[in-house]
């Protein structure tokens, strides 16, 4: 079996530029927080970035200038610590296009991408200003008359994930909720997974329909413990209350953002976080 | 007042549902079960079904929502659920809300070039048409809150309540109308603080306030405060 244990700098390497890359986790949760601080150190540049609900991670990503597009149902800390500043920031200047979606039509959009088929229907959206901004078109029904949302398919070329245990070959345990991570491992064309610990894949044999990611759809496994900080990542650590405070309040002003990353992200390539 | 008047609009068999950043709905749905809904199935993104938290969480992802519960669904199982109608109550907010009861959590200024990009609707274009009941809160009443027009339409639907600190509209025809008035406030002061006509005076009941068993049960549910975030106060125990 093919081993596909590789350095966080490598797996992050094979990412080109202007790439559509799908992140893990949730809000202030489980998201791949390693990938994303090895992201902004190698200056990708261009990248589309899908996910459900998004916080630090594209926050960060708008501040350090690698994102060109958030495609996402919503952007921001929770109640915490408020809006993502340097995210909004980037969207008023133009810098950064929000491709607003309802976190369904992210879903349904992956959804379209496993199934190989063009576009996916989607319940609801009627009276809501979102499908003309962003060109969701209505269908009629050929079986019954009634008009139904189609969303395109979106395929990512990359998804990044962040798991508590996997194997050599990417078979992936989570822990607790798996946000849109199953749906992402199978709608993208690679898939990244990092993990607090790489175990035995034996040790999977006598539960298998706990794994969460096969391993055949997966291209590249790292081993990173402490990867999701500053996210949480259940049951072994909380989010970073304390570091996620003082990064918000940097956020809110570009100069001490871009200071910020060069002095916490930027110089400390090869740490962990 | 605002978590136990959404409480009370919750009832026992009903699945409730609330998404990211919703203290208040994460704890009036509590409250209901302790209260008068023990059979409410809450609902929640962490795919918990039915959880019995130890301690609430400010954020309304995290893990600690996943306390109790006895088998987990998708967020995808949950949009599911209200796009084939089964989901009987959805709790939404807006940054800004119409006298239609549709929201705006997009953009205010032009959509394309806005003067601030809100944090977007998360699920509610879906949900708000197709939840059962959508009930709204927020924590601001004023007029750059309950607007008269909205700098864009995220969402639309299903507006069943709106449940602010200073009283309760109803979604009647189409449009919002003055349920009642928290205790204290009074009918000019609810004018005021809201940008579209509304018919409010002296005969607008009076949203009765909570009562001893109410109070109880919040303080048993809920014995840090957490539902007071959302007023920008600090969280700790009473």
């Amino acid at each position: 079996m093919i081993d596909k244990r590789t350095t966080l700098a490598q797996a992050i390497a094979a990412i080109p530029h202007g790439a559509r890359v799908a992140l893990g986790g949730n809000t202030l949760h489980r998201g791949p927080g390693a990938a994303v601080h090895e992201i902004v150190r190698q200056e990708k540049r261009g990248l589309e970035i899908v996910k459900t609900a998004g916080a630090y991670d594209v926050d960060l990503l708008c501040a350090a200038g690698c994102a060109a597009a958030i495609s996402a149902g919503f952007v921001g800390y929770e109640t915490p610590f408020g809006m993502a500043q340097a995210y909004r920031r980037a969207v008023e200047s133009g810098a950064v296009e929000a491709r607003e979606h309802a976190c369904a039509t992210v879903i349904a959009g992956l959804r379209a991408a496993i199934q190989g088929v063009p576009f996916m229907p989607v319940a609801g959206l009627t009276g809501s200003d979102l499908p003309a901004a962003r060109g969701f078109v209505a269908l009629r029904d050929p079986y019954s008359d009634a008009e139904v949302f189609v969303v395109p398919a979106m395929i990512p070329e990359v998804a990044i994930l962040h798991v508590q245990e996997a194997d050599c070959q990417g078979n992936g345990r989570i822990i607790g909720t798996r946000f849109e991570d199953v749906l992402m491992a199978k709608a993208a064309q690679r898939v990244i997974l990092t993990a607090e610990r790489i175990v035995d894949g034996t040790s999977f044999e006598a539960a298998p329909e706990t794994v969460a990611i096969p391993g055949f759809l997966v291209d590249a496994v790292v081993e990173a413990p402490g990867g999701a900080w500053p996210f949480s990542c259940t049951p072994l650590y909380d989010y970073d209350a304390e570091y996620l405070a003082v990064w918000v309040a940097v956020a809110r002003d570009a100069n001490a953002a871009t200071a910020f990353i060069a002095e916490h992200i930027l110089a400390r390539a090869g740490v962990p976080a | 007042m605002m978590a136990v008047a959404m409480a009370r609009l919750l009832h026992s068999g009903e699945t409730v549902f609330h998404g990211v950043a919703s203290p208040l709905p994460m704890v009036a749905t509590l409250l209901a079960k302790r209260l008068h809904a023990p059979d409410l199935v809450y609902l929640n993104i962490t795919g918990a079904t039915d959880p019995t938290p130890e301690h609430l969480p400010i954020s309304t992802v995290d893990p600690a929502l996943l306390h109790g519960t006895r088998s987990l669904v998708t967020l995808a199982d949950l949009f599911d659920l209200s796009g084939r109608g089964r989901l009987d109550v959805a709790f939404l907010s807006g940054v800004q809300i119409d006298g239609a009861g549709r929201i705006n959590l997009s953009a205010i200024g032009p959509y394309g070039r806005p003067s601030v990009r809100l944090p977007g609707g998360a699920g509610s274009a879906m949900l708000m048409p197709t939840a059962r009941r959508v009930i709204l809160w927020r924590t601001k009443h004023d007029r750059r809150t309950f607007v008269a027009q909205l700098d864009f339409v995220t969402a639309s639907g299903n507006v069943d309540r709106v449940v602010t600190p200073l009283g309760l509209f109803v979604r009647r025809d189409g449009r919002l109308e003055v349920e009642s008035l928290h205790p204290g406030i009074s009918p000019e002061a609810f004018r005021e603080a809201t940008g579209f006509p509304v018919a409010v005076g002296p005969e607008t009941p009076v949203t009765p306030p909570p009562n001893e068993e109410e109070m109880a049960a919040l303080r048993s549910v809920d014995p840090d405060g957490v539902a007071r975030s959302e007023f920008g106060r600090k969280i700790g125990r009473v």
